[in-house]
C-alpha cells in the first residue's frame, strides 16, 4: 500500500494533471473564434490586456465591484494558498532556512517559516470554512451548486487541515526526509515514502486533488486566461483586412 | 413541449417561409447535441464559458433580469446552467461518468420548454460578464442556445415575422419600396417646411460615398432621428444615400440564428458594393451595431469598406456643425450593445452637450448601465408582463435621476420598450427620442 | 391563428386579432373589433382614420409613417390614441384590416 502511495500513485497524478492540463487547454485553442467577443472598454494593446487579464488575476476585481464580502474570502482563499504553495516550495527545499539569505539566525529563521505558514493556513482554513458556509447559507449559490461545489471545498479542507496538523504536531515530521523525498520523486529516482501517516494522508489528498483537477472546476484558472483572452481582443479596424494604422478613414 | 411558453411559437408553415423546419419530438434530443457539437468545434467560447463557472453567484445581483423577474432560472448563473448540464452530460468525461454529482443532466421532456422559455428571458445585456471573475457571457450562452433552439425549429412567432419580412423587402418592419419612396418624399417636405432648405433623403443614389442603414423604425415611428441625420449630412454637404435593399441597421439572426446573421449581413456588402459607397453608417441600433462592428469578417470574410456608427460620425464632425443649444435638461439610456458590446461609449455624451444646455448622467452608466429590458429583440406584445419586469431597473435609474425634460435613447429596441414601460408605471412626463433627433432639432443652416 | 365569427361569416385572426387575410375586410369586420379593442361607438373620426389607412395600404402596400397619418388626418398623435387606446399601430391598423406592424416598434 505505501509502495502503492509513494512509488506509483505521485507519478499517475503528476502525469495525468500535466497532461490533462495541457490537453483541455489544446482543445479550446483548437476551436477558433470567428465573431470577435470583446467586452468594451477594452484595453487597446497586447501589453494592456496583459495589464487588464493580469490585474483581474491579483486583485479579484470584478468581485470587489458586484459582493465586497464574497470578494474578502474568495481573495484571502487563493491569497493564502498560493502563499502557502510558495511557502512549501521555498521552506522545503531550504528546510526552513530561506530567511537566513535576509541575514536572519536558523533559529529566527524556521520559526517565521512556521509562523508565516500557520498564518495562512488557519486563514485559508478559515476562508474555506465561510465559502462554504456561504454555499449554504445564500439561496441562490445554494440552489445554484452541485454536489461536486460541497466535494471541492471538502477537499481542499482535507488537505489544509492534515497540512496543519502537520505544523502543529512537528515533533515526528522529519523535513529533510520529506525533502528527500520529494527530490526523488522529482528526479525519477524514487526513495520510499518516509512512514509517518500524517505526512502520507496529506501528501495523498494532494495527489487526489492533482489527479482531480484537470476534469474539475479546479480548472478554472485556465478558463479566466482563455475567456478574458477572447473578451479583451483588439476589435476589427474597417475597412477588412486592416491595411493601416489607427481608425477607419472618414469621408 | 409540455411547458407553456410565455410567447407565441412559430408553426411549422411559418417556419418554412422563412426556411426552417420542425423537428420531431423524437428526433430533437439527437439533432440538438448534433449542433451543439457543431458549435463546440467552431466556437471556442461554447466550450470556455460553460467549463468555466464556479458557481461563485456574483453574477445574480447584477443581472436585472434577475433583479426584476425574481424567477431563478433568470439568474445568470442558473440561467446558463440550462445549457451547461446538458453540454456536461454529453461532451465532459466527468459529466458523462458523475452525472448530476457534477451537475449533468440529461434532456428530458420539459428542456427545450425550459430553453425556450428562459434564454428569451436573457436580454444579452452582456452585464454578467463585467461582473464574473471569468468573463462567463450568458449572453453568448444565450445565443448559442437560441440558434439550437432554431436549428430544431423552435423559435417565436416575433422572430419568424421579422426574418420573414428581412427576407421579402430588405427591413424587418416589411416596408416595401413604393412605401420607403413615399415616405422618405414625406420627409423631405416635412423639413422643407420647417426650414425652407431642399434636404434631401436619397434613396438608392448610385455612386454616393457615404450608405446610410436607418432603422426601419426610422422610417415609421422614429422620423425624428432620421430628419436629425438627413439634416447633418445636408450641413456636411455629404455624398449619401439609403439603400432600399437593406433598409435595417438591425440584424435579428445574431438574436435567434447564425445563419440568417449571415444572411442579413451579406446584404449590408451587397448593397454597399452595388451603390458605390466607401464608407457604411449604422444607424441608431444597438444590437445592428454589434453585428456589424464585430460579426462582420467572421460572417462573410473581408468587408472592404469603412464602417462606423452615426454617433461616431457625428461626433468626429461636431466642429463643423453649429447648434442653438435647446433648452433642455437630458439624460442618456445607454445602449447595453452601445457600451458593452460596441464601444460607443463618450460619443452620444459628446453629442448631447453640444446639442443642449444641460446633461446629466443616470446611475450606474456607461459599460455598468442596465439594459431597457427589450434587448435581444424581446419586443414581443404577449410577452409585456415579462417585459415590465425585465425593465424595471431601468426604471428605477430613470426615475432617480430627478425632472428631466428629455431622456435620450440611441437604440431603436430601447425606444420600443422603454416609453412602453415607462407608461406602465405611469411616468409620462418628458419627451423621448435618439441622439440624432436633438441635432435636427438644434442643427444651425447656414442660409 | 383562430376563428372569430362576424355575422355568421368565420374570419382567420391571428393571436393578436389581426385578420390574416386583407381581401376579407369590411364594415362588419371593423365594428367586431372595434368592440374588442374597446373602442367604443364607430364616429367620422374613426372613419376617417380607417379609411385613410386602407387607401394608403392599397396604394403602398404598407401603413402610412405614423407622423404622416397624424397629419393628413388631421389628428395629432393624442388624439388618434384616445380614438383606438391601443394607438395608431396597434389599433387603428387592426380595425382597417392591416397586417400587424412588427420589428421596433
Amino acid at each position: 500500500m505505501l509502495f502503492f502511495l509513494g512509488h506509483i500513485f505521485p507519478y499517475i497524478t503528476i502525469t495525468v494533471f500535466l497532461t490533462g492540463m495541457t490537453w483541455r487547454v489544446l482543445i479550446w485553442l483548437n476551436s477558433p473564434v470567428p465573431f470577435q467577443l470583446t467586452l468594451f472598454p477594452a484595453p487597446q494593446t497586447f501589453a494592456g490586456r496583459v495589464m487588464s487579464i493580469g490585474w483581474e488575476i491579483i486583485s479579484f476585481e470584478s468581485l470587489w465591484r458586484g459582493d465586497r464580502i464574497l470578494w474578502l474570502w474568495a481573495w484571502l482563499m487563493h491569497g493564502s494558498l498560493a502563499f502557502i504553495i510558495v511557502g512549501h516550495i521555498v521552506g522545503i527545499y531550504t528546510l526552513t532556512l530561506e530567511f537566513t539569505l535576509i541575514g536572519l539566525s536558523p533559529g529566527t529563521s524556521s520559526a517565521l517559516s512556521a509562523g508565516l505558514g500557520i498564518t495562512a493556513g488557519i486563514v485559508c482554513f478559515l476562508s474555506l470554512m465561510v465559502l462554504f458556509y456561504r454555499r449554504t447559507a445564500i439561496d441562490e449559490v445554494k440552489r445554484l451548486s452541485d454536489p461536486v461545489d460541497y466535494f471541492v471545498l471538502l477537499l481542499l479542507l482535507a488537505i489544509v487541515i492534515s497540512g496543519m496538523h502537520m505544523r502543529l504536531t512537528s515533533l515526528n515530521i522529519d523535513l529533510t526526509a520529506i525533502r528527500s523525498y520529494l527530490a526523488g520523486i522529482l528526479t525519477l529516482h524514487p526513495i520510499p515514502i518516509p512512514r509517518t501517516w500524517i505526512f502520507v494522508s496529506h501528501f495523498t489528498l494532494v495527489n487526489i486533488l492533482l489527479l482531480y483537477f484537470p476534469f474539475s472546476k479546479l480548472f478554472h484558472g485556465a478558463g479566466f486566461v482563455v475567456n478574458r483572452g477572447m473578451l479583451t481582443e483588439k476589435p476589427p479596424i474597417y475597412p477588412t483586412p486592416a491595411t493601416r494604422a489607427g481608425e477607419a478613414r472618414f469621408s | 413541449m409540455k411547458i407553456k411558453v410565455p410567447m407565441y411559437v412559430a408553426k411549422p408553415a411559418e417556419l418554412k417561409a422563412i426556411g426552417f423546419s420542425y423537428t420531431s419530438e423524437s428526433d430533437q434530443r439527437d439533432l440538438a447535441i448534433k449542433v451543439m457539437a457543431e458549435l463546440r468545434n467552431s466556437m471556442r467560447s461554447l466550450m470556455v464559458m460553460l467549463e468555466t463557472c464556479t458557481k461563485c453567484g456574483n453574477c445574480a445581483r447584477q443581472c436585472h433580469s434577475y433583479l426584476g423577474t425574481e424567477d431563478y432560472n433568470n439568474f445568470p448563473a442558473a440561467r446558463a446552467e440550462l445549457l451547461r448540464r446538458v453540454y456536461k452530460r454529453y461532451f465532459t468525461w466527468a459529466g458523462r461518468i458523475f452525472g448530476t454529482f457534477i451537475g449533468a443532466e440529461d434532456f428530458d421532456e420539459d428542456t427545450l420548454g425550459k430553453w425556450l422559455t428562459y434564454f428569451y428571458q436573457c436580454n444579452e445585456c452582456r452585464r454578467c460578464a463585467r461582473f464574473c471573475p471569468f468573463g462567463v457571457d450568458t449572453a453568448e450562452i444565450t445565443i448559442m442556445a437560441r440558434h439550437i433552439l432554431s436549428e430544431l425549429g423552435i423559435l417565436p412567432r416575433f422572430m419568424q415575422g421579422i426574418a420573414l419580412n428581412m427576407k421579402n423587402t430588405g427591413n424587418n418592419m416589411g416596408i416595401p419600396k413604393p412605401a420607403i419612396m413615399d415616405s422618405a418624399q414625406f420627409m423631405e417636405d416635412e423639413m422643407r417646411e420647417e426650414t425652407g432648405l431642399d434636404i434631401k433623403i436619397p434613396v438608392d443614389k448610385p455612386n454616393s460615398d457615404i450608405l446610410y442603414i436607418p432603422s426601419s423604425a426610422d422610417f415609421f415611428t422614429n422620423v425624428d432621428t432620421m430628419l436629425g441625420v438627413a439634416k447633418m449630412f445636408h450641413v456636411l454637404g455629404a455624398n449619401w444615400t439609403i439603400p432600399s435593399t437593406i433598409l435595417e441597421a438591425a440584424n435579428f439572426g445574431l438574436l435567434f440564428n447564425y445563419q440568417v446573421m449571415r444572411s442579413h449581413n451579406l446584404r449590408l456588402q451587397q448593397a454597399a458594393r452595388d451603390l458605390g459607397a466607401r464608407l457604411v453608417v449604422q444607424g441608431e441600433c444597438g444590437h445592428g451595431w454589434r453585428a456589424a462592428k464585430m460579426y462582420t469578417e467572421g460572417c462573410n470574410g473581408i468587408f472592404p469598406f469603412g464602417l462606423v456608427h452615426i454617433l461616431e460620425y457625428c461626433a468626429a464632425h461636431l466642429d463643423r456643425l453649429r447648434f442653438k443649444r435647446l433648452p433642455l435638461r437630458v439624460t442618456l439610456h445607454d445602449p447595453c450593445n452601445y457600451t458593452r458590446a460596441g464601444g460607443v461609449i463618450e460619443q452620444p455624451r459628446k453629442i448631447i452637450r453640444a446639442c443642449v444646455e444641460e446633461f446629466v448622467e443616470m446611475t450606474p452608466n456607461r459599460e455598468d448601465t442596465f439594459c431597457c429590458g427589450g434587448g435581444s429583440g424581446i419586443l414581443m406584445d404577449e410577452m409585456m408582463d415579462i417585459r415590465l419586469k425585465l425593465g424595471r431597473k431601468k426604471v428605477e435609474q430613470i426615475q432617480a435621476v430627478g425632472d428631466i425634460d428629455y431622456l435620450a435613447i440611441p437604440c431603436s429596441i430601447c425606444k420600443a420598450q422603454i416609453p412602453a414601460v415607462l407608461k406602465h408605471y405611469g411616468i409620462e412626463k418628458f419627451e423621448m427620442g435618439g441622439v440624432m433627433d436633438l441635432v435636427g432639432k438644434a442643427l444651425v443652416f447656414d442660409k | 391563428m383562430s376563428m372569430i365569427t362576424v355575422k355568421g361569416r368565420q374570419i382567420e385572426v391571428d393571436e393578436d386579432g389581426f385578420i390574416a387575410d386583407p381581401a376579407v375586410w369590411n364594415e362588419d369586420v371593423v365594428r367586431y373589433l372595434a368592440d374588442i379593442e374597446g373602442v367604443g361607438e364607430l364616429t367620422e373620426k374613426h372613419w376617417k382614420v380607417i379609411n385613410y389607412l386602407r387607401d394608403y395600404f392599397k396604394q403602398f402596400g404598407f401603413a402610412p409613417m405614423i407622423r404622416k397619418l397624424c397629419k393628413e388626418t388631421g389628428f395629432p398623435l393624442k388624439e388618434i390614441y384616445e380614438l383606438f387606446p391601443s394607438g395608431p399601430a396597434k389599433g387603428a391598423c387592426k380595425l382597417a384590416g392591416l397586417p400587424k406592424p412588427t420589428g421596433c416598434v
